[in-house]
């Protein structure tokens, strides 16, 4: 399994990919030092409370990820049976259901370690530029080990998020559907009408959970006795 | 040649959405022999080529290969055998070198020098390193034959390999078809419409029409039979053919046209037969021994398959 993810990173030229998402990463920095720098971090963190900038860093981030892995999706597992190298892929001596979920592998690891080190390098900039943004290393205990691991949590969730929809681009046979049916699923997990959102409601993500392990099991069920047409 | 079938099809039958794309089909594919498939487009020779692959299952019936029937998780048999459906697909980003490694790595096949000797056997040796996307049709063409190649399987199977290859291409790569038969031993099955194509390396042909299997027959068989005949040509065909069957009983026998006639009966002498015509009174423009090509033939075979 391990060498069928790392052929999937090269041959879906994992570099191009590293800069994306440096890229981005780049972006959400610059737009988060505007941000501190216009609401006067530090004033708006006392008022608003700590978790304040995090989760800002944290939505944005979340939202950014979700898309970029639809993305990775449409690229890695949707545009195979869209271009036929499935075909190819289905013609070597491995399990159809070994190869399908080496790909979902590659996506999920390159996504999770991408938004994990991004948010890391938002914060510890952050902090480095305290002087223009006006935050304090208080606000964001980045050697907190239960910070730490919220990082690694919501990382991981929002990456599995996003398989939801892997179904949707298989059915369809489209990498422009599953890019369209991860945005909704960013602005939906992400958003919010108002006062109203789902970004902390526990139930909505139990069910998004049980979609995503819906969403694997569907992409490889009956795969190896199911005509590729 | 050794009687051992590389493939053997019993009454394969795929329909789909309530269609039969083919249906019976029996197929025998010999160790070590070119095995050319034809049909007319549409006639259910790339139905037949993805079950033998394992890419489509069928509604009915069996295949062997090696002598083992193929079930939806016989991988150990993918490592025996290639092919090409349809047109070969590649990661158009990378090299066609690159796409010859990563062959190699998800076959687990790690001979030195194998991407090299497949890239100089279809010429591409120079075009290696460019990426695929800058390659021409014929070009892509000859990468999917040396990634079937490159891992040396046993068994070959390509569907109208030489699409989009200009005449010099295709004589290229019959020859090496030819050659990694006898020299490699390889058993090839191959598809096509372009019966010229086959006609010269083949051994078998299996001709398929409107999803049922016509006729398998051997080159050597092809030659032996009906390959000769006489062409008549005559100005009223109506009364030459009514002479013909009534009364000189000549059954196997076809009009061709408003003009010819083609006797199929190797028995009947020419001096003979121009005597009978002229005795009845058959105006005779032109008499002579002619042989059918494959071509003939086939056409004679999808005919009966279109009466069906």
């Amino acid at each position: 399994m391990i060498k069928l993810i790392r052929l999937e990173w090269r041959k879906n030229n994992n570099l191009k990919y590293i800069q994306y998402a440096g890229i981005m990463t780049v972006i959400l920095l610059l737009f988060m030092i505007m941000m501190a720098r216009e609401l006067e971090a530090e004033e708006t963190i006392a008022l608003y409370g700590k978790g304040m900038l995090d989760s800002s860093v944290e939505l944005f981030a979340h939202m950014s990820y979700i898309i970029f892995t639809g993305v990775m999706i449409a690229a890695v597992l949707v545009s195979a049976y869209e271009k036929k190298t499935i075909n190819l892929m289905f013609s070597y001596p491995i399990k159809r259901s070994t190869i399908i979920l080496a790909k979902v592998c590659a996506v999920w690891i390159f996504n999770f370690l991408a938004m994990v080190v991004s948010k890391i390098v938002i914060y510890l900039v952050l902090i480095a530029t305290k002087s223009f943004t006006g935050i304090t290393a208080e606000s964001i205990p980045v050697g907190d080990a239960l910070f730490l691991l919220n990082i690694v949590l919501k990382s991981a969730a929002m990456v599995s998020i996003s398989f939801i929809a892997l179904p949707i681009g298989l059915k369809m046979k489209s990498s422009k559907a599953t890019i369209v049916a991860s945005v909704i699923i960013a602005c939906l997990t992400q958003g919010n009408i108002g006062s109203a959102t789902l970004v902390n409601n526990i139930p909505f993500y139990v069910i998004l959970f049980i979609a995503v392990a819906v969403s694997i099991y569907l992409s490889v069920y009956n795969i190896e006795t199911k005509d590729l047409l | 040649m050794p009687n051992i079938n590389m493939i053997q099809t019993n009454q394969l039958t795929k329909i789909i959405g309530g269609k039969e794309l083919v249906k019976d089909v029996n197929i025998h594919v010999r160790k070590g022999e070119i095995y050319g498939f034809l049909g007319p487009n549409g006639a259910g020779k790339t139905t037949v080529m993805k079950m033998i692959t394992n890419l489509w299952k069928p509604t009915y019936g069996t295949i062997e290969l090696f002598g083992k029937v193929l079930t939806p998780t016989s991988y150990e048999v993918l490592k025996r055998m290639a092919s090409i459906i349809e047109f070969p697909c590649f990661y158009e980003h990378m090299s066609g070198r690159e796409n010859l490694e990563l062959h190699c790595e998800y076959m687990g096949y790690h001979t030195p020098g194998s991407v090299e000797n497949a890239l100089k056997l279809l010429g591409l040796l120079e075009a290696g390193e460019q990426q695929v996307k800058k390659y021409s049709l014929g070009m892509k063409q000859r990468l999917g034959i040396a990634r079937a190649i490159l891992c040396r399987p046993e068994l070959l199977v390509l569907d109208e390999p030489t699409n989009g290859l200009d005449p010099a291409g295709m004589k290229q790569l019959r020859d090496l078809f030819k050659m990694l038969c006898t020299e490699y031993g390889i058993t090839i099955i191959i598809s096509s419409h372009i019966l010229s194509e086959v006609e010269s390396i083949a051994d078998t042909i299996g001709i398929i029409a409107h999803g049922r299997m016509m006729r398998e027959i051997s080159m050597q068989e092809i030659s032996e039979i009906n390959t000769a005949y006489i062409e008549l040509a005559v100005t009223d065909t109506k009364a030459a053919a009514y002479v013909l069957d009534d009364k000189l009983e000549l059954k196997n026998f076809k009009v061709i046209d408003a003009h010819h006639i083609r006797i199929y009966d190797d028995q009947i002498q020419i001096s003979a037969l121009s005597k009978g015509l002229a005795l009845n009174d058959i105006a005779i423009d032109f008499i002579g021994r002619k042989s059918e090509r494959l071509e003939d033939y086939f056409l004679k075979i999808t005919e009966e398959g279109e009466r069906l």
